[in-house]
């Protein structure tokens, strides 16, 4: 049984109550039995003496009519059954017996006078009487003995009544305080429970309810803590909510809100039929900001561009920060498209802006991509994702464009999601494939080692581009998987090879900047081990992308490759941001001059100069020189003549697969295929790097 | 302790636990006498009174409860004022014998054979309808005693001091008749014939000398099984308590008081006092009717009649 409050207390109390009452009552019958207890011996004692003192002129004059009268009034008296007196000898001399008390009536019917001394034998004991005995003496001698029984009888009822009167009181006075506490409490105590109680749940539902304090005693002060504790409650929910819904840097809505709004607009815009605008904005090379000049800078920048956006949106616009350096503008109520476009160029202009951040002049770029409701969605989710997916095409094009969602996107989407779900099974179907691309030393004629190149053969698609598959192998990840087998299949190969009896040269093998993140020098430390290859064997190819990534790990990385006894070579050089930095700050074997440099050779005179340059430098800088893309020769001719280490390009050979380049290798080994230069100018495929 | 007489009367009231207060049975008789001594003067000069004298075996309250209603009708039948006269205890009232100053007198039967030189009896007392008494020796039935030879060297307790005809002289009288002494047995003495059965009854002693009226008492009723006693001996009838007159009294006087004494129970007004004194009637007699009493007297007493 679930008892209240108030019932418990009150139950409580009741048992203290009544236990209490209980205790006195009893202490009080107690007392008053012993009371009356000690009332009936004084009196039987009052009685003895009295006989005592008259009787002895009666006993000594045989008066016994007058014994009689005396025994007879003195058993007359209340609680009395009898007043005997006897002999010295014990022979009752003088008797009264009351007939008609119970506790002897049946022994008295049965008695006689001569039986007197066996009633009261009978009699001694009993716990309902009280048996006395007097000496009657004069002089010393005794006379006789005056035997008086006072019955309890009339005591024992009495305590009965009295008990049943008690215990009346009782029980009044128990429910009569028992229902004034409960009253009390119910006034003082339930009531304001109940109103803080009411004011709980109010909280609960977010109704942040005062309950008014009425009284100074704990009641109200447990009141006026509720109130404070709920005004903190209050606070801390509107913080919690600014946490939750605003972002903490630029404080504007961040993605939860900014989620909400779009949800909100769109129940508007369907009632009012009417469009609506989401902007993607994502700032373009953000993280060279914040590589560059600093995280402080770069927040500030966040700072800024989310305040200048702010700025020249309506004041029905909604501006929220997703996250990082994308940024989302809720455009209500917009007309049609060219409207749109106007907000846009709006918002590249004022982003684009120079911003004077720590005393350097920062200008920023951005890619926007938009979505309309409902053209390009009807759901927050839709308009979300193919916002993002059209600021996702904008990266792709020139620096602050901006561009409308199209299906088309979509579909494209969809086939990088296909082509992301089959790369993943690509590695176990067996369809990736490693393909070698000989190197040669710049007379062309020495056979130096390969670059790896990696093949994915599609069963339904047919060879699919490095450039394709390979990006996207960055983006999701699966590059690591991918990277790790390609190095576990190179090292097999050569180890394969080695053991064979052929000399395969070294291995030039393209590495992500994706792999450099994940331990990646332990691994190759480990496959070398495992399949025995030398240091020298292996050739790394690392894009200056690798370098753009933490400075510190990157070195420590290098460090060790290095101390490994592993060449490292920087690929497609002169392509980067930097790439002189790059060479000062990190320690190279090998340069690789990007073909796009080589293709211009002999006649193109900025490639001359540019190539003239790269190779004075390496030579400077003690690094062997690589040219890719050699396809003539009039290229290959001037790379000689220049001093470069070594060529590859369809001059000299095609990529080819593990089992042709094998065969290639023995028949080179054997000497028995001279140098080739088969390939033509016109003959180009796709390498990859 | 002063042990008293109780002669022939039947009708003992007993007081209450109230009059237990000795002090006021003995102031109580006292203001009676200096009452009426006070008065005497008056009287004697007015109406020359009769003095009538009762013997104290109640108490001056109630012996003039009693006979202050016959003495009024005695007086005023006698055209003569009758004045009842009580005494404190027997020595005061013996002492009034002696010096004959009542005129009239009640008392019991050895009073008269003691005093009979000076006093004529003129009637007796008829109580519960009966003009006689005897005297009688209880024992309780499962006592074993049936002879009254068996009584000897036990203890017998009489009904009154020596001079309690019934209680004593009359039991006494028949343990002598028996061939019993005086020494052969104890001799205890309870206030009156009523005790001394009780306390055979209770086992007090072996016997006692009592009289036949003991039976039927209401007090007796509730104080003795009568079932548990059986009466040893019983003495010849003897005529009741005596009414005597100075014999110094002229003789038409005395024979008008025996007159109007003797005719009471046949008037109203007579039944009337006589029911106050717990009296059925009163019986003419002549001194020749105590010649038993007294000859149990002097076999008892000896010749000189005065208690031993």
């Amino acid at each position: 049984m679930r008892l209240n409050l108030g019932a418990k207390f009150t139950l409580t109390v009741l048992i203290i109550l009544a236990g209490t009452m209980a205790a006195n009552t009893l202490y009080f019958l107690d007392t008053s039995a012993r009371f009356h207890e000690q009332q009936l011996v004084e009196r039987g004692r009052a009685l003895g003496r009295l006989i005592s003192l008259v009787s002895p002129d009666a006993i000594l004059g045989f008066d016994f009519l007058l014994l009689n009268d005396y025994t007879r009034e003195v058993s007359s008296q209340q609680d009395v059954v009898y007043g005997v007196i006897v002999s010295p000898q014990g022979l009752p001399i003088s008797s009264y017996i009351n007939a008609s008390d119970p506790l002897i009536k049946k022994r008295l019917e049965a008695a006689s006078s001569t039986e007197i001394p066996k009633l009261l034998q009978n009699l001694g004991g009993h716990d309902k009487l009280i048996q006395m005995e007097f000496p009657i003496t004069q002089n010393d001698v005794l006379l006789g003995r005056f035997l008086v029984g006072i019955s309890r009888q009339s005591l024992q009822s009495e305590f009965r009544r009295q008990l049943i009167v008690q215990i009346l009181v009782m029980v009044a006075i128990v429910l009569f305080l028992s229902a004034a506490i409960h009253a009390v409490f119910r006034f003082n105590v339930l009531f304001p429970i109940r109103k803080l109680i009411a004011a709980s749940r109010d909280v609960g539902r977010g109704q942040y309810t005062l309950v008014e304090a009425k009284s100074a005693d704990e009641m109200g002060l447990l009141t006026r803590a509720f109130n404070a504790m709920t005004e903190e409650v209050r606070q801390e929910q509107a913080k919690l909510h600014r946490q939750a819904n605003f972002d903490t840097l630029t404080g504007l809505p961040n993605r939860m809100m900014a989620l909400d709004r779009i949800n909100m607009e769109i129940s508007r815009a369907r009632r009012s039929v009417q469009r609506f605008a989401v902007f993607f904005i994502d700032l373009d090379n953000f993280k060279s900001v914040n590589d560059s000049l600093g995280h402080a800078v770069g927040d500030e920048l966040l700072v800024a561009t989310g305040a200048r956006v702010q700025a020249i949106l309506r004041d029905s616009d909604t501006v929220a920060r997703l996250g990082g350096d994308e940024f989302l503008v809720l455009a209500p109520d917009v007309a049609n498209e060219v409207q749109v476009e106007e907000i846009a160029d709006r918002l590249k202009k004022a982003i684009s802006e120079p911003h004077d951040l720590n005393g350097r002049k920062v200008v920023a770029h951005c890619s926007i991509g938009i979505a309309l409701y409902p053209d390009n969605g009807q759901s927050v989710e839709t308009l979300m994702a193919n916002a993002d997916n059209a600021m996702y095409q904008a990266k792709g094009t020139a620096q602050g464009s901006a561009i409308f969602f199209t299906e088309e996107m979509n579909t494209r989407l969809h086939e990088r999601m296909q082509m992301e779900q089959d790369l993943n099974l690509a590695i176990e179907a067996g369809q990736l494939a490693l393909h070698f691309q000989p190197i040669f030393d710049s007379s062309g004629q020495h056979h130096r080692g390969a670059e790896v190149l990696l093949r994915w053969h599609h069963p339904e698609r047919g060879a699919i581009s490095p450039a394709v598959f390979i990006p996207l192998a960055e983006a999701t990840g699966q590059i690591v998987g991918i990277g790790d087998w390609v190095l576990e299949q190179a090292c097999r190969s050569w180890s394969a090879w080695h053991k064979g009896g052929i000399s395969p040269g070294f291995l030039a093998i393209n590495i992500s900047r994706i792999q450099f993140r994940r331990r990646f020098s332990k691994r190759l430390a480990e496959l070398m081990s495992i399949y025995g290859i030398p240091p020298g064997a292996l050739e790394l190819e690392i894009t200056e992308s690798v370098l753009l990534d933490d400075h510190h790990q990157v070195a420590e990385e290098l460090s060790s490759l290095r101390a490994a006894g592993l060449t490292l070579s920087l690929d497609d050089f002169g392509t980067g941001y930097s790439s002189l930095s790059y060479l000062k700050r990190f320690r190279f074997d090998v340069l690789k001059i990007d073909r796009s440099f080589v293709a211009g050779l002999p006649n193109n005179p900025d490639d001359v100069l540019l190539v003239k340059a790269i190779l004075a430098m390496a030579k400077g800088l003690d690094l062997r020189v690589v040219a890719e893309g050699v396809e003539n020769h009039d290229q290959l001719s001037f790379l000689a003549a220049q001093g470069c280490d070594l060529v590859q390009g369809y001059l000299l050979a095609r990529p080819m697969k593990e089992e042709d380049y094998l065969s290639r290798l023995k028949n080179l080994q054997a000497g028995v295929e001279p140098l080739r230069l088969s390939a033509s100018r016109n003959q180009r495929t796709n390498s990859t790097s | 302790m002063i042990h008293v007489a109780f002669e022939g009367e039947p009708q003992m009231e007993i007081q209450s636990i109230r009059d237990w207060n000795r002090k006021w049975r003995r102031i109580a008789p006292l203001l009676w006498l200096i009452a009426t001594a006070a008065a005497a003067p008056v009287i004697q000069a007015a109406e020359d009174p009769l003095i009538m004298g009762v013997f104290p075996r109640l108490n001056a309250s109630e012996t003039t409860k009693r006979y202050a209603p016959l003495a009024k009708l005695l007086g005023e039948r006698l055209g003569r004022k009758v004045t009842l006269v009580t005494s404190k205890d027997f020595p005061s009232f013996w002492n009034g014998i002696d010096e004959q100053r009542y005129e009239i007198v009640l008392y019991n039967q050895y009073h008269y054979i003691r005093s009979a030189k000076n006093y004529q009896v003129i009637g007796h007392n008829k109580e519960f309808g009966k003009s006689t008494i005897a005297g009688v020796l209880y024992v309780r039935k499962d006592s074993g005693i049936t002879d009254l030879t068996q009584l000897r060297g036990r203890t017998v307790l009489f009904g009154g001091g020596e001079d309690a005809m019934i209680g004593y002289i009359a039991p006494f009288y028949m343990l002598l008749q028996a061939g019993l002494k005086k020494e052969d047995f104890i001799s205890q003495f309870a206030v009156n014939p009523l005790n001394s059965v009780i306390g055979v009854y209770r086992r007090q002693a072996d016997a006692a000398g009592s009289g036949d009226m003991v039976v039927g008492q209401p007090a007796m009723a509730k104080a003795v099984n009568f079932d548990e006693l059986t009466a040893l001996a019983v003495s010849e009838q003897l005529l009741h308590l005596p009414w005597a007159v100075r014999r110094t009294m002229p003789a038409q006087l005395r024979e008008s008081i025996r007159s109007i004494l003797t005719d009471f129970e046949n008037s109203a007004a007579g039944k009337e006092v006589l029911k106050a004194a717990v009296l059925t009637g009163i019986g003419r007699a002549d001194d020749k009717d105590y010649e038993p009493h007294r000859r149990m007297v002097r076999a008892v007493l000896g010749p000189t009649l005065a208690p031993r």
